[in-house]
């Protein structure tokens, strides 16, 4: 903690009434803490008027308040808090250990090995569903992210019905239950006369994608400095020169961050690939989800470790990079 | 309508600013969203009040309410037409369990965000990535996890042996299916609840203290008012997904607990009556936007309580 960071929470105290301000120092910590706001707001479940942005994250400054005291006085939330996140991990972290059960039943334990993860890398059912999953992700994954930075740099031009109806569009994914999404996209497949496939998956797979891949380019985009852009163009920069060479580079950690998320949203995507996919395109959650009917499978403890330690990997990977910019803004 | 009626209907004409685009370049993500969104939507509609075909799924262009009349009454084979209480009750469980769903997770998430806020920036930035990530990750693994702890031989009963009790079925009912349910759903309460306290000068709370407040009047007086936008948003988050849950009561139910996400799924599979289970999507929605709306209602509302009482 410097000086700069002890005399902040002073600077911040004034504005902070203001809700809608924009968020210089605070950036919002991780893809979810924006989603937190930006899933409930555009879908007309909050105050959505009052906040269009996600609220600010932590001003508690370790200088301005003793937290030994807070902590005494909520004694409890210690222990209540722990025990649930280990409940929240737990359960994950004994499918990651049964994984290396060299046994032939899922749960009996025989010694450690990597023979699954051998069996699980030459089972052909298991890779063609990974390559059907990795195909419709990888294009899903380009085009919304396109769409959501189109979008975002063109937002802000956008009437207040013609935003407010677009939010409301674009949130619907989040907030329909999925499994409605499910049976209403194969009813429209069906009608405009396409037949459960490849193509089907990707359409919607794009669609429901591009509101996760905005969140975290709105985030980056509503922390920029608009001087940034106004003294290239007094400089005589052309107009899609200031886009490319410095909005687009300026927006990078927002645009990689929503890419990765509109990624592992495709990837883990069951309820509506489950009613889009044909025998030719089974992907691997709806593969999966045949096993795990059954029972419990040691291919698929490993199948699950694997795709926890994507969650793991892309969420840190965009926390990360949410941080760094929060840093730079800090630095600014 | 011509190319500027559009433009004016969406936005403003005229030049963009420097490093924005101008409003056309919108116009793409939005349209994905009308055709493949509110399309569905639109689509689902309109089945629910068309006629089944003798046999196979799909639909008949043929105007009939039989999906809605079907969802409360039955014909017997004498034609005599009676109540018929199955898919009510299936709304029910599934209202049930959300219920519970929502207040099991809301419980814990306000207590948990609460004690996140009272740590270090540091910390809490390391708290928030770790409730994300379950957040990000593959529902059926997290389903799963549940069915290795919970099966016969699993976790829970081994452990219940080495204590000396009897090993029991735990798998394959409500209970499995409500843990599941809270298991999948406790990071989307405790996110929102946190970004509303993350906010919140904790100064006040300090002071609430040094003029004679107690714990609880704290609690409820001062940061009750600034975490309630955030607990409102994650009753939405918990409650819609878990009305219409499929996975967990599948593979942690078993299929013995039908919910109404396993009666619509059951439509267009095996039942193969795609208006009726148009007609459930319908209602489900219909319930959906009701509460959406009285939640922004009481948020409108209660925004100015908020601000008169700051």
């Amino acid at each position: 903690m410097t000086t700069a960071d002890a005399a902040r929470p002073a600077a911040d105290a004034a504005p902070a009434a203001d809700a809608a301000r924009p968020v210089p120092d605070a950036a919002p910590a991780a893809p979810a803490a924006p989603s937190a706001g930006d899933v409930a707001a555009p879908g007309g479940l909050t105050a959505s008027d009052a906040e269009p942005e996600p609220k600010p994250v932590p001003r508690l400054m370790r200088g301005s308040i003793p937290q030994a005291l807070l902590l005494n006085r909520f004694g409890g939330l210690g222990t209540i808090s722990v025990v649930s996140l280990a409940f929240l991990y737990l359960p994950m972290l004994i499918v990651v250990a049964y994984s290396f059960n060299g046994g032939n039943q899922a749960l009996i334990w025989q010694g450690f090995s990597w023979r699954w993860y051998a069996r699980v890398f030459t089972d052909a059912s298991i890779i063609s569903a990974t390559k059907v999953s990795l195909q419709v992700a990888a294009i899903a994954t380009v085009a919304s992210t396109i769409l959501a930075v189109l979008y975002v740099l063109a937002m802000d031009r956008l009437s207040r019905a013609g935003s407010a109806v677009s939010t409301a569009i674009l949130a619907a994914p989040i907030v329909v239950p999925e499994v409605v999404m499910g049976v209403a996209t194969l009813a429209f497949i069906r009608l405009i006369g396409l037949s459960p496939g490849f193509v089907p998956l990707v359409l919607a797979h794009t669609s429901f994608c591009v509101p996760f891949a905005m969140m975290n380019i709105r985030a980056r985009y509503s922390g920029l400095n608009p001087a940034y852009f106004e003294s290239a163009a007094d400089l005589g920069a052309p107009h899609w020169t200031v886009i490319r060479r410095i909005m687009l580079p300026l927006l990078m950690p927002g645009i990689i961050s929503g890419a990765l998320l509109a990624f592992v949203v495709s990837m883990d995507d069951f309820m509506i690939s489950n009613f889009l996919a044909s025998a030719g395109s089974t992907t691997l959650p709806i593969y999966i989800f045949g096993l795990i009917r059954k029972g419990v499978n040691p291919s698929v403890n490993v199948v699950a470790t694997l795709l926890l330690i994507l969650a793991v990997v892309v969420t840190t990977a965009a926390t990360l990079l949410t941080h760094r910019q929060a840093k730079e803004r800090q630095h600014r | 309508m011509t190319k500027a009626g559009w433009r004016g209907l969406l936005g403003a004409t005229g030049k963009a600013r420097p490093g924005q685009l101008s409003v056309g370049f919108a116009v793409p993500a939005i349209l994905v969203g009308l055709v493949f969104t509110l399309g569905p939507v639109i689509v689902i509609g309109v089945f629910s009040f068309l006629s089944q075909p003798e046999t196979g799924g799909g639909v008949v262009y043929q105007f009939s309410p039989e999906a809605y009349r079907h969802f409360l009454l039955q014909e017997d084979f004498l034609g005599n037409t009676h109540l018929d209480l199955r898919y009510l009750r299936s709304f029910g469980l599934s209202a049930f369990q959300a219920l519970a769903t929502t207040a099991v997770c809301i419980g814990l998430a306000f207590p948990i965000a609460l004690w996140m806020t009272t740590k270090t920036p540091r910390a809490q930035n390391f708290l928030v990535l770790v409730v994300t990530i379950p957040f990000w990750t593959n529902l059926l693994v997290r389903t799963y996890a549940w069915i290795l702890l919970l099966s016969d031989k699993g976790t829970v009963n081994s452990v219940l042996e080495v204590i000396g009790l009897e090993p029991r079925q735990l798998l394959y009912n409500s209970g499995a299916t409500l843990v599941g349910l809270i298991y999948t759903f406790l990071p989307f309460a405790i996110l929102p609840i946190y970004s509303a306290l993350a906010g919140f000068d904790f100064a006040l709370a300090e002071a609430a203290y040094d003029l004679g407040a107690r714990k609880l009047g704290v609690v409820r007086r001062v940061i009750w008012p600034a975490a309630s936008g955030g607990v409102m948003s994650a009753i939405a988050l918990c409650f819609v997904p878990a009305f219409g849950s499929f996975v967990q009561p599948v593979l942690l139910g078993g299929g013995k607990v039908m919910m109404v996400g396993n009666l619509i799924a059951a439509q267009y599979g095996e039942a193969r009556n795609w208006p009726f289970g148009a007609a459930l999507s319908v209602i489900i929605l219909a319930l959906t936007l009701l509460g959406a709306f009285a939640l922004l209602r009481w948020a409108k509302r209660s925004s100015q309580k908020v601000s008169l009482a700051i």
